[in-house]
């Protein structure tokens, strides 16, 4: 055994390194799963504070987060790449849960790890026909507080329904989320659309908007003013351009789809 | 019975009720459809459905009784809220993410779509009325920013007043 594996200096940072680790994991999940920043920042600190350590200082950017922790004279500094933002309300509110266990003690780096896989792998998730469905009567309920008649709420419900189901398979192949914006705005509008005129509504554009509402990013929005109300004015500002480019890139379809039922010239 | 409770409730009030039952309802749909998609759990999806029938209701009565659309927003959303926080014996944690549920039916994204729409009109080559669509665009857009920062300070006000921890 050489003398770096025993000098307790490094000894140490390697035992800060893990814990850091486990504390960004804790973050990032967070993050991706809707919570504002101040949650994911609070996640990461209980984890360090499980294994007796002290987050220093904190920073989360809208594609990465960092974390310094220290134990007595030691630091370290780490950061990690967050993943594609979403809401996914069981997974947050299990990893808050691991987060305030392991902040009781008793769990190893490690432990914490298997854990987080197992919630990634095993958080339940309601069928994608399911969500389809309730989206689409979600959208066709926006319609009717929009004040589309009773024409259009079957066309919207379709519409919405199978702009959200060709949403997941999209997403699940991989393709960028705002050409996937447009893409559902133009056939969720054009079916709500076309359906709406063949079932006799007169609020057929009311209806093509209405379709689309599946796109608005209503967590993120809230979220943006939340984390800029907490002091991250930097990650609430991303959110809010993120939510504008999205609608951009939505209404973009929308828009498609009223030139191609000859609504707008 | 029904009939002589509405008879104790002012006639301006019971002419309102079906309108009211109608937007609660459909908020009530709307916030459980998205609940789904937000992946909550089957007895929050419930709770989720309630929050998006008070928060319509209560934006519905406020713009009955002549409040803008942004004040009655802000109303909704606080209630949303505060109800929430007084419940958290039976939702815990989870009562700020079912308040927000419940005030995702207020998101005006059919305002911010229609802005967007109306500056794309402006692009046009011989657009019609280029001014009138301006002005058009941009009031709904300031709606759209004053409409989310109501329903985003409703949320937020009570929960930072009440100490209410999120962990």
């Amino acid at each position: 055994m050489n003398a770096a594996e025993t000098d307790p200096v490094r000894v140490r940072h390697r035992e800060l390194e893990r814990i850091a680790h486990v504390a960004l994991q804790v973050g990032c999940l967070l993050t991706q799963s809707g919570a504002a920043v101040r949650v994911a920042h609070e996640g990461a600190r209980l984890i360090a504070a499980g294994f007796g350590a002290e987050v220093l200082g904190m920073r989360s950017g809208y594609a990465s987060f960092e974390v310094t922790v220290g134990a007595g004279r030691n630091t370290i500094t780490r950061m990690m790449q967050v993943g594609p933002h979403g809401v996914n309300h069981r997974l947050d509110f299990a990893v808050r849960n691991l987060a305030v266990r392991v902040s009781q003690g008793g769990f190893t780096p490690e432990a914490i790890e298997a854990e987080l896989s197992r919630l990634r792998g095993e958080t339940p998730r309601h069928p994608p026909w399911l969500v389809a469905l309730a989206t689409g009567a979600a959208c066709a309920a926006f319609g009717r507080l929009l004040g589309t008649d009773w024409p259009a709420f079957l066309p919207v419900l379709a519409g919405g329904g199978i702009g959200q189901g060709l949403r997941h398979i999209l997403l699940g192949r991989g393709i960028n989320v705002f050409v996937v914006a447009t893409i559902i705005g133009c056939v969720a509008a054009a079916l709500a659309g076309f359906g709406a005129k063949i079932a006799g509504s007169g609020t057929v554009d009311m209806a093509m908007m209405a379709s689309i509402l599946l796109l608005v990013p209503g967590v993120p929005s809230t979220n943006a003013q939340t984390d800029i109300m907490d002091g991250y004015p930097t990650m609430g500002s991303a959110r809010a351009v993120w939510v504008v480019m999205i609608m951009v890139f939505a209404v973009t379809g929308l828009w498609l789809a009223e030139l191609a039922l000859g609504i707008v010239s | 019975m029904i009939d002589t409770a509405l008879a104790v409730l002012p006639a301006g009030l019971v002419a309102a009720l079906p309108h009211l039952a109608h937007q609660a309802f459909f908020g009530a749909v709307a916030a459980a459809g998205f609940g789904v998609l937000f992946n909550f759990g089957g007895r929050t999806l419930l709770w989720c459905a309630l929050a998006g029938a008070l928060a319509l209701g209560v934006r519905t009565l406020g713009q009955d009784a002549g409040f803008s659309l942004e004040a009655a927003s802000f109303a909704a959303a606080a209630t949303t809220s505060c109800v929430a926080i007084l419940m958290k014996g039976r939702l815990g944690i989870a009562c700020h993410a079912v308040a927000l549920a419940g005030c995702i039916p207020m998101v005006p994204g059919a305002f911010l779509g229609q802005a967007l729409l109306g500056f794309f009109s402006v692009t046009a080559a011989d657009a019609a009325q280029p001014v009138a669509s301006v002005v058009g665009a941009l009031q709904a857009f300031i709606r759209v920013v004053a409409t989310l920062g109501a329903i985003g300070a409703g949320l937020a006000i009570p929960a930072h007043l009440l100490h209410s921890r999120q962990f």
